[in-house]
């Protein structure tokens, strides 16, 4: 079955940048992108158990006469086929809805909120909202293109963690890049994360598919970062806290997007990792 | 590994898995009583509003306090909320028919504040659609705060809607008719008792909050067989005063479109002509509740001249207020549409036939209330039942069947479709359970997609095209580049039915000189009921779905059949 990947193109020369992550993205996984050029600063995402109202900025309707011809322009010289995609139905006269049947989607840190676009660097509250919605991995570009040679997973030995594994290791066997594993220990030992793997199967994939695992029992965790590659993937799960639990009591999720410059995929607790 | 949280999963619950008809009650009675309340805080709000500017109104400027109010509320909705305008009624049927009854958190209120900008401030609007909105949207939240499935979710919406209508008119019988009728459009029994609940739920808490009192109570009519013919007049008043407001409405709302200026402009523009109109027919302010029980008890002072003035000039304001970007709704102002009709035709009749014995104009206005509200609703049964309950007339139950019915089927006749259905219905989107549009839009391409299909190579030779035939069972071949992947085409077994007894061409002939190059295909994308189309027109019984190039696998009216059964199953098995 077909894997695609959407994305909300903005016709500017950050959007241009976020463009080309999405599309090598989707020339190393070999999926097909969709590409959705907004008539309003609104769309909807209706998900499982969610609605998402997406507010985009004015940037995102800058010149749309030359929108199209720039995506396609862009694709083309990343050797990826561009489908552009309509909205599915309207809600109201001026706010579509997209549809949210993809298997991956991009979504920039400033797609809605205001805070992250003046740069607190917290992942915005529509943002978190879609990652805790979505049945797909969410990808967050970084702010300039550079190409990943390799995938970071970040696993900590929860379900969601799990995921993230299953995912990485997905994403490994399809663009045959090398697969890193980083785990903040503390006190457990390596032992307690190999017995995870074999409940759920995954051992004997992860000792032949990963090249080297980080693995800390001791530092700050945001101090380890630094053994990130500059230039890799990094994938991790979502437990799908809100905003104010996660302000309160600290997010792997933030630290990790508020320290490392890396491309993010996040995969959130509703992201379906057997499907692939 | 994540904790559980038992509480926030009610439906997984063994007690209300047998039957999940206790758990859609039990939270009911929550939804409506939190929809009760919205009611009533509007309510509180617009009397406080009302009576906050009472002291501006005789002031040379008052008229722009609409314009103030509609500007307001425009861009509380606009900017800050991000919400479009209107009454909201078609988005919760619209999200009923596609997805559940999924509904953003923020129309719970968002509605509710600008609504009473609007009305507070003198636009002709009612208070009833945006508390709808608020209702079903709490509804909404609730059920996907405890993880309920789609059919759960909707009947909860349902329940909102019907407490904030229960709440609003202390009239929980019409919340639970207008829900039905109005918004979920089946009468099915897992709905109705969770409804009804939240229905008294709603009205219930607005009594305990606001008292239990009648909103136009009468002194009691008596009804003769001349009422009744009567009656029938009125009923095809009433019937064209529908659809001049519809039409009013929407044309109005067509001009606005095509005015390039930003909304909260065109909303205070439209405010301020309702305010100048104010200014002579003061009747058309607000929500008007006031005129009504006027004529209800038949102390309206003007002739049969102003109440047609009147009659009129609400229509003119609402279109304005409402077409023009004010938030509210439209059932106040068919209320007193009606009510100026009745009284007019009252009048008019006692003025050519003076002797006729005729009841008391009160009544009629009543009719006349019942009358728009079914013709432009296009729902009798909650015409009857508001007036009913909101009068306590109930001595007049005859003439008001009458009214409601013919003003339906003439307004019908003209305006096949209800005001809140007509916008849904013109973009395709209202799809009701069980029916054929519902039961396909909610069948995606890839649930119906046969992959065991058997692609060839272009350069296959007949030979071993019919070797491959003899040991399968399908009827189409997609062709794919063997080297590349792309899809190229198609082979049907009727092309090859002319070289199956020519022996000759077996070594001579290739697929790719029989197949068609250029066949219909499928897209992810695509709706399956266009895809059925093509197949009718076409009379194909499958077709390739390709995706970017790629053949993906086949769609077939037989796959397409048994999925269909099995849907349509899944949404009438929910009737009981």
């Amino acid at each position: 079955m077909e894997t695609t990947f959407f994305h909300v193109f903005r016709n500017t020369p950050l959007g241009r940048e976020i463009f080309m992550q999405s599309l090598y993205f989707c020339k190393h996984t070999r999926a097909s992108i969709k590409i959705y050029i907004p008539e309003f600063t609104k769309f909807l995402m209706y998900f499982d158990n969610d609605v998402v109202q997406v507010d985009l900025d004015e940037s995102y309707l800058t010149q749309p006469t030359t929108a199209r011809s720039h995506a396609i322009a862009l694709a083309v010289e990343a050797g990826v086929e561009p489908f552009f995609i309509p909205p599915m139905n309207f809600t109201a006269l001026t706010l579509p809805d997209v549809s949210v049947d993809f298997d991956f989607m991009c979504c920039p840190r400033s797609i809605s909120d205001f805070s992250s676009k003046i740069s607190l660097g917290h992942i915005g509250p529509r943002v978190r909202r879609i990652v805790n919605a979505a049945r797909f991995p969410v990808l967050i570009p970084s702010s300039q293109f550079k190409e990943w040679k390799s995938i970071m997973v970040f696993f900590g030995g929860s379900a969601n963690a799990v995921n993230a594994l299953n995912l990485g290791l997905y994403l490994s066997r399809i663009t045959e890049l090398p697969l890193d594993l980083f785990t903040q220990a503390g006190e457990l030992s390596q032992a307690h994360f190999i017995e995870i793997l074999k409940e759920h199967y995954i051992d004997e994939e992860v000792e032949a598919s990963v090249r080297k695992w980080h693995f800390f029992q001791e530092g700050k965790f945001e101090h380890n970062l630094f053994d990130v590659p500059h230039n890799a993937l990094a994938v991790l799960g979502a437990y799908g806290h809100g905003l104010v639990k996660e302000m309160l009591f600290g997010s792997t999720m933030e630290m990790v997007q508020s320290t490392l410059p890396n491309p993010l995929l996040i995969a959130g607790p509703n992201y379906l990792a057997g499907s692939r | 590994m994540r904790k559980t949280i038992f509480w926030r999963y009610p439906a997984r619950l063994s007690f209300f898995r047998m039957d999940d008809r206790l758990l859609l009650i039990s939270i009911g009675v929550i939804v409506g009583l939190f929809s009760g309340l919205a009611a009533v805080g509007l309510n509180r709000s617009l009397i406080f509003m009302l009576e906050g500017l009472y002291h501006l109104r005789h002031l040379w400027w008052a008229f722009l306090l609409p314009a103030a109010g509609a500007m307001a509320s425009s861009i509380f909705l606009e900017k800050i909320m991000k919400e479009g305008a209107g009454h909201g009624i078609p988005e919760v049927i619209y999200s009923v028919s596609r997805y559940g009854g999924l509904l953003r958190f923020r129309s719970s209120f968002s509605r509710l504040i600008s609504s009473s900008l609007t009305i507070g401030s003198g636009g002709s609007a009612g208070p009833e659609a945006p508390v709808v909105m608020s209702g079903a949207a709490i509804g909404s939240t609730i059920a996907r705060f405890f993880y309920l499935n789609d059919r759960q979710r909707t009947t909860l919406v349902g329940c909102g809607t019907a407490g904030a209508i229960a709440g609003i008119f202390n009239a929980p019988l019409t919340g639970l008719i207008f829900t039905m009728e109005i918004i979920l459009g089946e009468w099915s029994m897992v709905n109705i008792i969770p409804i009804a609940v939240a229905a008294v739920a709603g009205a219930e808490i607005s009594r305990i909050l606001q008292g239990n009192s009648i909103a136009f109570e009468s002194s009691g009519f008596h009804i003769t067989g001349v009422d009744l013919f009567a009656s029938l007049g009125l009923a095809v008043v009433a019937a064209f005063a529908s659809i001049l407001l519809t039409r009013g409405l929407r044309r109005m709302h067509g001009v606005s479109v095509k005015i390039k200026i930003p909304m909260w402009v065109k909303a205070s523009i439209g405010g301020a002509a309702v305010g100048l109109l104010g200014f002579f027919v003061p009747e058309v302010l607000g929500e008007g509740y006031h005129s009504i029980h006027d004529m209800i008890q038949g102390v309206f002072k003007g002739g049969i001249g102003i109440a047609a003035l009147a009659f009129f000039a609400k229509i003119f304001a609402t279109s304005l207020t409402l077409g023009w970007g004010g938030s509210g709704g439209i059932f106040a102002p068919c209320l007193v549409i009606g009510s100026f009709a009745g009284l007019a035709f009252h009048r008019l009749l006692a003025f050519g036939f003076p002797g006729t014995p005729l009841v008391n104009e009160g009544c009629f206005a009543l009719l006349g209330m019942a009358g728009l509200i079914s013709g432009i609703l296009q729902a009798p049964l909650t015409g009857i039942f508001l007036i009913l309950e909101i009068t306590a007339s109930y001595e007049v139950m005859l003439p008001l069947i009458i009214v409601s019915v013919i003003s339906t089927t003439v307004t019908h006749y003209f305006e096949p479709d209800s005001f809140y259905h007509k916008d849904l219905k013109e973009r395709g989107e209202l799809l009701r359970p069980g029916t054929d549009s519902r039961v396909l839009a909610d069948i995606g391409i890839r649930e119906v997609i046969e992959t065991d299909c058997i692609t060839v190579s272009p350069q296959m030779l007949l030979r071993e095209f019919f070797h491959l035939l003899k040991h399968s069972t399908r009827n189409y071949f997609p062709v794919e580049d063997p080297e590349t992947g792309e899809f190229l085409g198609i082979v049907e077994l009727g092309d090859v039915r002319s070289y199956i007894f020519n022996t000759v061409m077996y070594d001579t002939v290739f697929v790719e000189q029989i197949m068609n190059s250029n066949p219909d295909v499928v897209h992810y994308d695509d709706n399956l009921a266009d895809v059925l189309e093509t197949m009718d027109a076409k009379s194909r019984f499958s077709m390739p779905v390709v995706s970017n190039n790629r053949f993906v696998g086949m769609v077939s009216k037989a796959t397409l059949l048994d999925k269909y059964r099995d849907e349509l199953n899944v949404q009438t098995s929910q009737a009981f």
